[in-house]
C-alpha cells in the first residue's frame, strides 16, 4: 500500500513540473479549465457518488460564483473587494444559499428531486441570460480581474496552473476525509437504503442537504476561479448541456474515484480538443459514451480496471490448485 | 420494574386494512419479548410504528415513559431505538469496517464536523470482540459487506445494533434463512443483549423453537389484534394461538 502512495506523489509532481513546460497559451486554458472543472465533478462525486443523489445543479451555483465575483470584484455596484477575500467568501456564501435551497428540494425525492434540479438549472440560465443588471444578459461581463495573491498576479495562464492545481488538491483531500469520516458513511447509508439509514440514527433528510451544501460550495468556488482565470463570465457555460458534462466527468472518472475524478474531467475536456474535426458529432458522441459507460463500466473507468482485475484474477485462481473460494477470514485489530 | 418500551392503544390502518387495532403491551429491559402471529398479522407495521417509519393513527408509543409518536425515525433511534430487518440491510458497496462503523457513530453521537477533523469516538473494540465470540465468526475489516454469507451478514446486524447501545432492540425473523447453528449463536446474542446488557429485545419470529426457549413473554397479535399475551407455556396452550397458527375454522373467516 505504501508504494502506492509514493507512486502517486511521483506522478503529480512529474505532472506539476511537466505541464506548464509542455503547454502554453490555449492549450494551457484547456488543462486549467479542465482541472477547475474537476472541482465542480467533486461537488457531483460526493452527492451522486457517496450520496446517491443525482443533482445537475452544480453548474448553477458555479455561475452563482462566477457572477459573485464578477459583481463584488469590478466595481459595477460601487463594491471593489480585492480578489482573494472575494475568492475565499465565495464558498460560504454559496454554502448558506445551496443550504436553503437545498431545504426545498430535498422535500422531493429520487428522480424528482433530480428533475427539480434540472428545472433550477433552467431558471438560473434564464436569469443569467437574461437579466442585465446583475448577470449581464447575453453579452456577459467581462473585465474582471485576475487573483491577486499578496501582491502576485496570475497573469498568464501557466502561472494560473499551480494555484489550479493547489485547489483541486486542497478539494479532492476535503472530499477523501468526508468519505472516510461520519458524514461520508451516512451518505451511504442513505445511497444503499433510506429505511435503514434512519433506523441508524442518520438524519437522511438534513445529510443530503448538507451533501447539496457542500457541492454547491465547492461548484462555486470552482466557478469565481473559472471567472477570474478567464477574465470573462457568460451565461453559456452555465446550461443545461454543460450540466450534463459534469455529471459525465464524474460517471468516467468513477464517481467514488477521488482521482479519477480528475482523470474524467481531463478527459471530457481535452478529448473534444484532440477531436476538433468530430465537433459536429460531439453530442453524439457523448450521447453514444454514456451509453457504452453504463452498460460496461457502471462504476466508471475504476470499475472497469477491478472488473479486469476480477476476471485476470479468477482466471489465475483457477488455475492454480489449492486456492478455492474460501479464505480464511479473520480480524485484525486495526480499525 | 418500569418498561422500557411501552405501547399503548396504537391503531394503524392502510386503506381498508386494518395493520393494528387497540395494541397495547410492554417490554421490560433484560428481558427478550416475542412478537408473534401468522403472515399479514401486522407485526411488521407494528415494528415499522415503533421505529417511527409509519405513524401510527390512534394511540402512543413510549420509550420509557417518555412519549415518541411523534420523534421523527432518526431521533428514535439516536434514543436508544435499535433495530435489524428480515434481510439484512448494510451499505452493500461498503466495506466491513465501515458498516459496523454506522453502529457506533450511532452511539457516539459526534456529529459530522467533529468527525471531519479528527475527533476519535469510544473504542468499541473490545466490545465487538466480546460480540463476534458470541456469534462465532471472524471477518476482515476491508472485505466488503456482501462478501460474507446471508448468515454471517445476519448475526452481523445484530452485532452492528449493539454496537449502537440501544434501550430496545427491534429483531426481525433473526432465523430465518439461518442454519442451525447460526440460529443457536443469534439465541447468544440476544441473550447477551438482554440478560448481560439489559437491552429489552422485541422480538418478530416465526421458529417457535426459538420463541418458546428465549421469551420471557410473548404477544400473539392476528388481523391487527392481541389475541393472547403471557409466558411461553401459556401461550403454547392457548386455544386462540392454535387456531390463529392452525387456520382453525377457515370457512367462517371467508
Amino acid at each position: 500500500m505504501k508504494y502506492k502512495i509514493w507512486i502517486g506523489i511521483v506522478a503529480l509532481g512529474v505532472f506539476i513540473f511537466a505541464i506548464p513546460q509542455v503547454l502554453e497559451g490555449y492549450s494551457m486554458n484547456v488543462m486549467n479549465v479542465a482541472l477547475l472543472f474537476s472541482i465542480v465533478a467533486y461537488g457531483i462525486s460526493i452527492m451522486m457518488g457517496m450520496g446517491g443523489q443525482l443533482s445537475f445543479a452544480s453548474v448553477s451555483f458555479m455561475g452563482g460564483g462566477a457572477y459573485f465575483i464578477a459583481n463584488v470584484c469590478t466595481n459595477r455596484f460601487g463594491i471593489n473587494m480585492p480578489t482573494l477575500p472575494a475568492l475565499l467568501l465565495t464558498p460560504v456564501v454559496f454554502a448558506v444559499i445551496a443550504f436553503v435551497i437545498g431545504l426545498f428540494l430535498f422535500k422531493l425525492k429520487g428522480t424528482y428531486f433530480t428533475f427539480s434540479t434540472i428545472a433550477l438549472v433552467q431558471v438560473a440560465y434564464t436569469f443569467f441570460n437574461n437579466y442585465k443588471p446583475i448577470f449581464g444578459g447575453a453579452d456577459g461581463i467581462s473585465g474582471i480581474p485576475t487573483l491577486n495573491l499578496f501582491g502576485y498576479k496570475f497573469t498568464s495562464y501557466n502561472k494560473w496552473f499551480y494555484v489550479i492545481v493547489a485547489c483541486v488538491i486542497i478539494v479532492a483531500v476535503l472530499v477523501e476525509r468526508i468519505r472516510r469520516t461520519q458524514l461520508g458513511r451516512s451518505l451511504a447509508s442513505i445511497r444503499d437504503n433510506e429505511t435503514a439509514a434512519l433506523t441508524l440514527g442518520v438524519n437522511v433528510y438534513m445529510t443530503k442537504v448538507i451533501a447539496f451544501s457542500i457541492a454547491g460550495a465547492l461548484a462555486a468556488f470552482a466557478g469565481a476561479l473559472w471567472c477570474m482565470h478567464g477574465k470573462f463570465v457568460g451565461a453559456d457555460m452555465f446550461n443545461y448541456a454543460n450540466a450534463a458534462q459534469f455529471i459525465i466527468m464524474a460517471m468516467l472518472g468513477g464517481v467514488n474515484n477521488t482521482i479519477g475524478i480528475v482523470v474524467g474531467a481531463i478527459l471530457v475536456k481535452v478529448l473534444p480538443e484532440l477531436l476538433r474535426s468530430l465537433q459536429a458529432y460531439m453530442q453524439l458522441i457523448w450521447g453514444i459514451a454514456i451509453i457504452v459507460l453504463m452498460v460496461f463500466m457502471p462504476s466508471g473507468r475504476a470499475g472497469l480496471y477491478e472488473r479486469v482485475r476480477e476476471k485476470v484474477g479468477s482466471f489465475i485462481d483457477k488455475n492454480k490448485p489449492g486456492t478455492g473460494k474460501e479464505q480464511p477470514h479473520e480480524t485484525s485489530s486495526k480499525a | 420494574m418500569k418498561p422500557v418500551l411501552r405501547l399503548d392503544g396504537i391503531s394503524k390502518r392502510f386503506g381498508g386494512v386494518v395493520a393494528a387495532k387497540d395494541i397495547t403491551f410492554a417490554v421490560l429491559p433484560g428481558e427478550v419479548h416475542g412478537l408473534i402471529g401468522p403472515n399479514g398479522a401486522g407485526k411488521s407495521t407494528l415494528m415499522n410504528i415503533i421505529s417511527g417509519i409509519y405513524t401510527p393513527d390512534k394511540g402512543t408509543v413510549y420509550l420509557r415513559e417518555r412519549d415518541i409518536t411523534k420523534v421523527p425515525s432518526f431521533e428514535r433511534a439516536r434514543i436508544g431505538i435499535g433495530r435489524t430487518f428480515q434481510t439484512p440491510r448494510f451499505m452493500q458497496r461498503s466495506n466491513i469496517r465501515d458498516n459496523l462503523l454506522m453502529g457506533t457513530d450511532l452511539a457516539n453521537q459526534m456529529g459530522y464536523l467533529s468527525s471531519f477533523i479528527g475527533k476519535k469516538g469510544n473504542p468499541f473494540e473490545e466490545e465487538l470482540a466480546e460480540l463476534m465470540e458470541v456469534a462465532k465468526f471472524t471477518f476482515r475489516w476491508e472485505d466488503n459487506i456482501s462478501s460474507l454469507p446471508f448468515g454471517k451478514r445476519k448475526l452481523l446486524e445484530i452485532v452492528r445494533s449493539m454496537l449502537g447501545h440501544p434501550k430496545v432492540m427491534l429483531v426481525d425473523e433473526p432465523a430465518a434463512g439461518l442454519n442451525n447453528k447460526e440460529i443457536e449463536y443469534a439465541m447468544d446474542l440476544l441473550n447477551l443483549a438482554a440478560r448481560k446488557r439489559g437491552i429489552g429485545v422485541l422480538l418478530i419470529e416465526h421458529s417457535m423453537d426459538m420463541i418458546m426457549d428465549i421469551c420471557d413473554d410473548i404477544v400473539v397479535i392476528n388481523f391487527g389484534e392481541v389475541i393472547a399475551s403471557g409466558g411461553p407455556e401459556q401461550i403454547a396452550s392457548n386455544p386462540l394461538v392454535i387456531e390463529a397458527y392452525l387456520g382453525g375454522d377457515d370457512d367462517a373467516e371467508n
